[in-house]
């Protein structure tokens, strides 16, 4: 059988046993990417070569009886902003078009140590915020669902490349969604950890207070095994934290007898409104699968109890002011010397930082600690939290305009703000396209909403429905 | 919906900013469209606060 078609952790326990060859898993993935990826675009560099040596090593080791463990052998990508050494690192910015980093990001150093084959860099909204960017040097990546569309970011290289079966796993970064918003689009399992639970420490920041590092897969068990070797303090990140480090994969149970899921159903059903308008009214699709999934939790045996917090537009704007602020900062001497190699929607997003005050971003940082109180407090009384993601299908990704991104309400920029544990899980379909939940928890508790995505998953089964892009090619 | 920028404001706004539009004039256009939004999100965080309430930032001491 084709091997793209397993899950990570599939390919992982075949290889284990032997049954799987790094090498043939590497050239299989390489052979999808050559013959599908001219129209997904989820690739800005392929690293052909690198990666058969990779996997080539990896295979003589295995041979000579030593294994790194579950993500021995396994492909993987990089949303281009992690940058790593001698190979090109672009940000998916004409800024950095020909830079190539002195130094690996510590993710890409700990996956590699823990055996993972690069296969390439992958296409990301430029700087982690500005597309999809028809202006620049770097086609957007499409939904593997349906070409078309949206696959949201800005880890949309990512996503795209996951879903079509281009790697097995891959990392996006999360400074408002840009993780689980892509997992949402493309119909992945995507992971926000805690903030200062993986090192940021090599990747091109975009907002230092709010960046998160994490991994996209196509099942949370992926998920699970990637986070394993990501997990972990580094004294070179000054937000990393010094916390152990569970067994992610042994967290995974099929029940969730006695859990306590608190649900926040205002976000979607009265503060996008309320807060955003009527563009940002959810689908009665959405709302009915929200709805039909938060049942599936119960059956699975979770109590579920509805949480009050305050309006989305509280935590989804104090967000965006301080992403637009810290991200100015960072960018504020190229704005003044060259704007002209930013593109379109990097420039107008980021080009508001210009004009906020200094007390505009101390208050909404006095804001944002009001909130996480709040939210810390809501928690006390249950394990994990429900919300909404993305309220409605893919759209079109013609249809994406540049200032959607702060007109629309987002479900996924509260848990930045708190920095809370935040994992996508995919529950239904509307038209053809993927729709998401997200099960958020308590700081370090990925383990817990790790615990209850997999519970879902396998009890919807979801994840066994897989786009046209990623059926085997001919002949395979 | 917030009134539209007036040109004179614009102009001071970017000049004190340290910006040149003439260097990307189509750039500096649409980001004049956007600067509605900001009014939005400095009215949501910008409330009433006991002057105790502090920001978010914390400053932890390096271990040794």
């Amino acid at each position: 059988m084709d091997p793209t078609q397993l899950s990570l952790a599939e390919a992982s326990r075949a290889i284990a046993k032997g049954e799987l060859s790094p090498v043939a898993l590497t050239e299989a993935y390489l052979a999808r990417i050559a013959a599908l990826d001219g129209e997904l675009h989820s690739y800005l560099l392929v690293l052909t070569d690198q990666a058969l040596e990779a996997a080539r090593a990896a295979e003589a080791e295995l041979k000579a009886g030593r294994s790194r463990g579950a993500l021995h052998g396994i492909p993987i990508g990089l949303k281009d902003i992690y940058k790593t050494k001698g190979i090109r690192t672009t940000a998916g910015s004409r800024v950095y078009e020909t830079h190539v980093p002195s130094e690996d990001a510590e993710t890409w150093v700990r996956l590699r140590n823990a055996g993972a084959v690069l296969l390439g860099k992958q296409e990301t909204h430029e700087f982690a915020i500005g597309g999809p960017d028809f202006t620049l040097p770097f086609p957007p990546a499409r939904n593997p669902w349906n070409l078309a569309h949206y696959p949201a970011g800005s880890s949309s290289g990512s996503a795209a490349a996951v879903g079509a079966h281009l790697c097995a796993g891959a990392m996006g970064s999360d400074t408002g969604g840009s993780i689980r918003g892509p997992a949402a689009f493309c119909g992945l399992a995507g992971l926000k950890p805690t903030y200062g639970r993986v090192s940021r420490r090599g990747v091109f920041p975009l907002s230092y207070s709010l960046d998160h590092c994490g991994p996209l897969t196509r099942t949370v068990e992926d998920c699970a095994l990637m986070l394993q070797a990501l997990a972990g303090y580094d004294a070179l990140d000054p937000a990393s934290a010094d916390v152990p480090v569970p067994d992610y994969a042994r967290a995974l149970t099929p029940r969730l007898e006695g859990l306590r899921v608190g649900v926040v159903r205002h976000f979607h059903e009265k503060d996008a409104v309320a807060g955003f308008g009527r563009a940002s009214m959810p689908s009665a699709t959405y709302v009915e699968t929200f709805d039909a999934a938060c049942k599936t939790l119960e059956s699975l045996g979770a109590k579920l109890v509805d949480l009050q917090l305050s309006p989305l537009v509280d935590y989804a704007d104090a967000n965006r002011l301080i992403m637009i602020a810290e991200a100015y900062a960072l960018h504020e001497k190229d704005f003044r010397e060259r704007p002209q190699l930013f593109g379109r929607h990097m420039f107008a997003r980021i080009g508001l930082g210009a004009f906020l005050s200094a007390a505009d971003y101390v208050e909404a940082v006095r804001q944002r600690r009001e909130l996480c109180a709040e939210f810390a407090k809501a928690c006390e009384g249950v394990d994990v939290v429900i919300s909404a993601n993305a309220t409605g299908p893919a759209p079109r990704i013609d249809a994406v305009g540049t200032y959607n991104t702060f007109e629309r309400a987002s479900y996924t920029a509260p848990w930045n703000l708190t920095g809370s544990p935040a994992l996508s899980v995919q529950i239904g379909f509307e038209n053809g396209l993927p729709l998401a939940f997200q099960i958020v928890g308590k700081p370090f508790d990925e383990a817990g909403v790790l615990r209850a995505g997999n519970a879902f998953e396998q009890a919807a089964e979801l994840y066994r429905q897989r786009p046209p892009i990623a059926a085997p090619l001919p002949g395979r | 919906m917030a009134e539209p920028i007036s040109d004179e404001r614009w102009a001071f706004l970017l000049e004190r900013a340290g910006l040149d539009p003439s260097k990307a004039p189509e750039r500096f256009a649409e980001l004049r469209e956007g600067y509605r939004l900001l009014e939005r999100l400095q009215k949501t965080v910008r409330r009433p606060r006991d002057r105790a309430a502090e920001p978010a930032h914390i400053f932890v001491h390096p271990k040794g």
